[in-house]
């Protein structure tokens, strides 16, 4: 009898047990990615609990950050989503995971300790195994708090960690879905429409979600660590409203950069107007950059024939 | 009797009056002298009629074709008139229309004046050409599609804001 009490005592231990830490979605193929459960348990806990801080960022921002259930996230009295780069992508979404676990290998290496707390140090490594992502989770309540990107090199090139922090009570979480996977439906209707992008960009960014508002197409790349948006609008760039730019050659045609923390650029093809920013490696924006159209300015040759075609289509009766 | 003299060319000529020439003719029917000399001039003017008219000079004829070349017109002489007041008066060839006659008829060679025009020449159509080139340029470079400015500071909102995979649930499985 004795034993059968404690057997039962052992099971409910069990499911109290589960409630409070089973929130993974067990749909990926984890065999090696054994810090992506722990990820996906903290991208809930970043949505689900009470917690504010300061937080510092490498482009040397600090940031007042406050998250409350049911209310969100706010960044220096602003609202923010905590999946969002100016969130500083503490809570990843569904997408971003699963894009996370296709392009790295996740792996719990380890603990640390951030702001006087215990974590749990998680690292996403690219297929030559040099680090490309680091996450410091907090042990007792699984808030994120502290995200490093590497570059190829090993260098960092974005980072955001609390520098103080406060954490209420924890408490058992729910998996809340937060975006899915873009639509084949959604594609192909933005397409038909005349628009042209590729759905996987260098480097495995894939396509995250494109959507068409104000006259101008805005699509987002990500491989689970950096993201890239890319807005297009139809027509020839006014180059003389780009103040504070400076102009590059390159493979025949004009790139406009400004210099910030993030990469960001502007160019013309084929009737399209380019606008790209990237929180993400150099290495890696780079590569993104140059799988998206660059056609070549027309040389004296092109332009003269395509002078000379448009002048004999005004006086062609025929056309 | 006195002969017929001077009367007798006249008389060749059928130049004298009626009564004239009947008294040239009874004088010739008793002197054989002036009829001999008659007879003579007859011939003589009957061997001229004969002959071909004369030809043209050869250096007559090409210093006629060197006026007609093309070039300036020829040099005015020199004005039998005086001037009036101080200013001479206009001439035909001050008041001449303008030398339009086609270049190089005779595909001699240029002369003095030509060599000065030819560079204007080519200035002009050089020019003409880059006109047109340049006119081929400004249409080719007029596209079709509008121009635009990017609204950057939006689209970096934008981007800052939106969450990757930040989706509606698709419909699809």
């Amino acid at each position: 009898m004795s034993r059968l009490l404690a057997v039962l005592a052992l099971a409910l231990v069990m499911a109290l047990g589960l409630q409070g830490t089973a929130v993974a979605v067990p749909d990926d193929s984890e065999n090696e990615d054994t810090g992506l459960p722990l990820l996906r348990q903290s991208a809930t806990a970043a949505r689900a609990q009470p917690y504010s801080g300061t937080m510092f960022t490498t482009s040397g921002a600090v940031l007042a950050v406050r998250n409350a259930p049911g209310t969100g996230m706010t960044i220096d009295s602003r609202a923010a989503d905590p999946g969002a780069p100016a969130g500083g992508m503490l809570a990843p979404s569904d997408g971003m995971l699963r894009a996370l676990g296709a392009n790295y290998r996740v792996v719990e290496s380890g603990g640390g300790s951030v702001c006087g707390r215990a974590a749990r140090l998680v690292e996403a490594l690219r297929h030559d195994g040099k680090v490309a992502a680091r996450y410091w989770i907090d042990s007792a309540s699984g808030i994120p708090l502290r995200r490093e990107v590497l570059d190829g090199q090993g260098r960092i090139v974005r980072g955001e960690a609390f520098v103080e922090v406060t954490i209420a009570t924890s408490r058992p979480l729910a998996h809340v879905s937060s975006g899915g996977r873009l639509s084949s439906e959604a594609v192909a209707a933005l397409r038909s429409r005349g628009w042209t992008f590729p759905a996987i960009l260098p480097g495995g960014l894939e396509l995250a979600n494109a959507a068409e508002s104000g006259g101008y197409l805005k699509l987002g790349y990500s491989d689970g660590v950096s993201v890239v948006s890319v807005f297009v609008q139809r027509g020839n760039l006014d180059e003389e409203r780009l103040a504070g730019w400076r102009s590059q050659r390159r493979d025949g045609h004009t790139i406009w950069i400004r210099d910030s923390a993030g990469l960001e650029m502007i160019w013309a093809s084929g009737g399209h107007v380019y606008t790209v920013f990237a929180d993400a490696p150099a290495d890696v924006a780079a590569a993104a950059v140059l799988g998206l159209p660059h056609e070549a300015d027309p040389g004296f040759w092109d332009r003269f024939a395509r002078g000379a075609d448009r002048v004999l289509s005004w006086v062609n009766p025929f056309a | 009797m006195s002969h017929l003299g001077e009367r007798l060319s006249a008389l060749v000529d059928g130049e004298l009056r009626h009564a004239e020439r009947e008294r040239a003719l009874a004088h010739l029917a008793f002197c054989a002298e002036c009829r001999r000399e008659v007879e003579a001039t007859r011939a003589l003017k009957s061997r001229l009629r004969s002959l071909d008219g004369p030809s043209m000079p050869a250096d007559l004829t090409m210093s006629l074709l060197r006026m007609g070349e093309p070039g300036d017109p020829v040099p005015p002489r020199e004005r039998p008139f005086p001037t009036f007041g101080g200013v001479p008066l206009p001439g035909p060839r001050s008041i001449a229309p303008p030398d339009n006659r086609p270049r190089g008829f005779l595909g001699g060679s240029a002369g003095p004046g030509r060599s000065r025009r030819r560079p204007a020449y080519v200035a002009v159509g050089v020019v003409s050409a880059a006109v047109a080139l340049g006119s081929l340029f400004v249409v080719a470079g007029q596209d079709p599609g509008p121009s635009v400015a990017p609204p950057v500071e939006v689209f970096k909102q934008v981007h800052k804001t939106t969450v990757p995979y930040s989706n509606p649930p698709s419909a699809t499985p």
